[in-house]
């Protein structure tokens, strides 16, 4: 009985064994495929895919691109444009997943280049650029995008900040609408008669949670003549900074401002504006049309940002499209991308939709007239912008949205500035 | 299992046969024994393969490559610059956020677990008892079950939100605040207490249905048994009932350790616009080392940390507990 037993456990051992050999053979391939699926999917013929990875700025964002790939892919069938949609929430981290795992994105569209760089893994704007877009960039730009006299960033689109303000409540609290407060001083002396009115009237939205925390931030620090530093060095904890961060902690410590200011994220801040509730706020060229999408009686006016002694200086921000490398084989199909895309013909509109301020010498020209953005071209001369050629910036960037927001909840601002220079000396 | 038990009563029976007095008895039946298992292994091993292969694929190798992140010096846009040794463990441990950061961790996991078990077991008991329209309150306790978890946390936490959300509305509706715009999520502590609310509410359904199931398995005739000796109802359910829920309970229990304590997404959404660290748990300071931070490998040696929190947790938990264990043993 025993015999016949072992024998047909050992006769059905082998064929076990092959198929387990199968099954690992079977995982490893699946697994290679995980790896290696960059340069499989999406070739048709002899043609090249570029992968172009950009951020939403808008509803429309998507739509936007789709309709600038189209008319690429018209001009030039051999080349596929496979485009990604992130949200600005998620981009940071999808890039640097696909960096981590050598599927970079050929053409990428973010704030900050300069870590990239630092990791070598840029093209510099004279190999995917023509000489004659690039000389159509206007300068302060072509400046901002570049390390050490190299251009790596392409500038794509540019905002400046401006401060809008709700000229009924200047009024109902007894305070001239035509003349909105340009120091810190008429500003908290405003915000206070503004709040006083009561009823969930706030005087000044203080947005310092973590979706733009160094923009709000940075333009109270700019305002005292402080800032975040240059290309070489991260100046965070600086007695300027320190000074502007008690200012603003001043304002939130009475009352003068929505509750819980260092959580409060700044798109649903400015809505609140928008349904007339806070008397002042700094907001950004996209906030003309949402005005006047979501409440167009609204009795707004725009005026420059208050500074501490009233000198004009306002917050520029630009983001850029910037070209891996990657193998080194796409550059040209990146370079007929590129060339295309900063044509006046595609890039005019492109921006014009999208509420933008152009980056571009024939852009600024075409749209230096249009309402929505003549308020911030003007500001655009006083503008400082974030140090994103230094390579640092990024985790100074992330520590500012993630920390700053405790000044306002009462942490003292010393201690706070100190804890960010920290994470950005890392 | 089957052919341990098969090789174990195969040894028993020629240990048995043979006269005591003969040696050579024994040792075959050992040296058959283990053969068997390894031949057993081996024909079960076209059914097990793939999901050993699954486990080694999305399980073992993606936490092989966490302990090796750990160790390497990882550059904020991606790029491996190079072996960092331990000094992101020393860097994690420098923290200066830790020791509130793993003070909140324990307070989380004591406070949802024990207020999961207790609430469940109230709810089981209640869902075994006989009334009209079980069926449909039993129904009722899986629905935050059937909602994913990101769903339900945030619909509460826009009903919590300052100036348009529905709880705020009501609560100045009612008088209770002047203008409806409390920061629920905005400050570490109610946002924590919010969390830890959701938290219980999603896990009642899996808790209270292993407990119903214990519950189902308690035999009728022991609570019987204990009637008939005159027990009253309370000793009954101490001394009889609970004692044989405890394999249930200790699983629930365990099991929910486990979630609660690697749970993102409920602390993510309710505090996660909180600036600072103050409602942070070690698993929600990973996810901000790599999304503030831009530190990879910072966040691979936190997770590494995390690993061994949670395998000391239940192993402790599996001594002192021993939830395996039956009543009778």
């Amino acid at each position: 009985m025993k015999d016949p037993n072992t024998r047909r456990t050992t006769l059905s051992a082998g064929r076990p064994l092959r198929l387990v050999a199968l099954t690992a053979v079977a995982g490893l391939t699946l697994s290679a495929c995980g790896f290696g699926g960059q340069g499989g999917g999406g070739d048709e013929g002899d043609g090249t895919t570029l992968d172009l990875l950009v951020p939403t700025y808008s509803d429309q964002t998507k739509a936007l691109w789709e309709d600038v790939i189209a008319g690429f892919e018209e001009e030039n069938p051999d080349i596929d444009v496979n485009l990604e949609v992130q949200s600005w929430d998620n981009i940071n981290d999808v890039v640097r997943t696909k960096v981590q795992s050598d599927q970079a994105p050929d053409i990428l569209n973010i704030d900050a280049f300069a870590g990239f760089v630092e990791d070598d893994l840029l093209y510099s704007a004279d190999e995917v650029l023509s000489p004659e877009t690039i000389a159509d960039f206007q300068e302060s730009f072509v400046e901002n995008a570049s390390m050490d006299g190299t251009q790596y960033g392409l500038p794509l689109i540019a905002s400046a900040r401006t401060m809008f303000y709700n000229k009924d409540l200047f009024t109902q609290a007894g305070l001239d609408p035509e003349a909105p407060p340009a120091t810190w001083d008429e500003l908290k002396d405003a915000a206070a008669k503004i709040s006083a009115l009561g009823g969930g009237t706030y005087g000044y939205g203080l947005p310092l949670g973590s979706e733009e925390a160094q923009a709000e931030a940075g333009i109270w620090f700019f305002g005292n003549g402080g800032g975040y530093g240059d290309a070489s060095e991260i100046t965070i904890d600086t007695p300027e900074n320190v000074e502007a961060a008690q200012f603003f902690q001043s304002l939130a410590a009475e009352n003068l401002t929505q509750p819980d200011a260092g959580a409060t994220d700044r798109t649903p801040l400015i809505d609140v504006f928008i349904q007339g509730k806070i008397g002042m706020i700094v907001g950004l060229p996209p906030t003309i049309g949402q005005i006047a999408d979501k409440n167009p009686d609204l009795n707004y006016g725009t005026a420059p940002v208050a500074t501490k002694d009233g000198s004009p200086v306002t917050l520029g921000v630009a983001d850029h499209l910037m070209a891996f490398k990657n193998e080194g084989d796409k550059q040209d199909a990146i370079k007929a991308f590129l060339d295309y895309y900063y044509s006046p013909e595609v890039y005019v509109p492109w921006v014009d939709a999208e509420g933008f301020i152009p980056t571009t010498k024939s852009g600024g020209e075409e749209l230096a007239t249009k309402e929505t953005i003549a308020p911030f071209l003007e500001l655009l001369p006083n503008a400082q912008f974030y140090p994103s050629t230094n390579p640092q910036w990024s985790a100074a960037q992330g520590a500012i949205q993630s920390l700053i927001g405790q000044v306002a909840q009462g942490k003292e601002a010393q201690a706070v500035l100190t804890e960010i220079q920290a994470k950005a000396d890392q | 299992m089957t052919t341990d038990t098969t090789g174990t009563q195969a040894g028993a029976t020629t240990a048995s046969a043979a006269p005591p007095s003969d040696h050579h008895a024994a040792p075959p039946g050992a040296d058959d024994r283990s053969r068997r298992t390894w031949r057993g292994t081996l024909t079960a091993l076209p059914w097990i393969g793939p999901s050993l292969a699954l486990i080694a694929l999305i399980v073992l190798f993606p936490a092989g490559v966490m302990i090796f992140n750990s160790t390497r010096d990882i550059s904020q846009s991606g790029v491996d610059r190079g072996s960092a040794g331990l000094e992101n463990y020393a860097d994690v441990l420098a923290i200066d956020a830790l020791p509130r950061v793993l003070l909140n961790t324990v307070v989380w996991v004591v406070v949802v677990v024990g207020l999961t078990v207790v609430i469940s077991l109230a709810l089981a008991n209640f869902l075994n008892k006989q009334f009209p329209g079980r069926q449909l309150v039993r129904l009722a306790v899986i629905v935050p079950w059937a909602a994913s978890v990101v769903m339900t946390t945030t619909v509460v936490y826009y009903g919590l939100q300052p100036n348009y959300g529905i709880f705020n509305q009501f609560l100045a509706d009612i008088g209770i605040l002047e203008v409806g715009d409390y920061g629920f999520t905005k400050n570490a502590t109610s946002a924590f207490i919010v969390a830890i609310v959701v938290a219980v509410f999603v896990s009642l359904p899996f808790t209270t249905y292993t407990i119903l199931a214990g519950l189902q398995a308690v035999p009728h005739e022991v609570v019987e048994a204990a009637r008939m000796d005159g027990a009253s109802r309370s000793r009954t359910y101490f001394s009889v009932i609970l004692p044989q829920l405890k394999p249930a309970l200790s699983v629930a229990a365990l099991i929910n350790i486990i979630n609660v304590f690697n749970s993102l997404p409920i602390l993510r959404i309710m505090t996660g616009s909180i600036p600072g660290y103050d409602a942070d748990t070690t698993t929600t300071l990973i996810f901000k080392l790599i999304q503030s931070d831009r530190r990879v490998d910072l966040a691979s040696a936190l997770s590494v940390v995390n690993f061994a929190i949670v395998i000391l947790v239940i192993v402790a938990y599996m001594r002192i507990v021993k939830p395996m264990k039956g009543v009778d043993e």
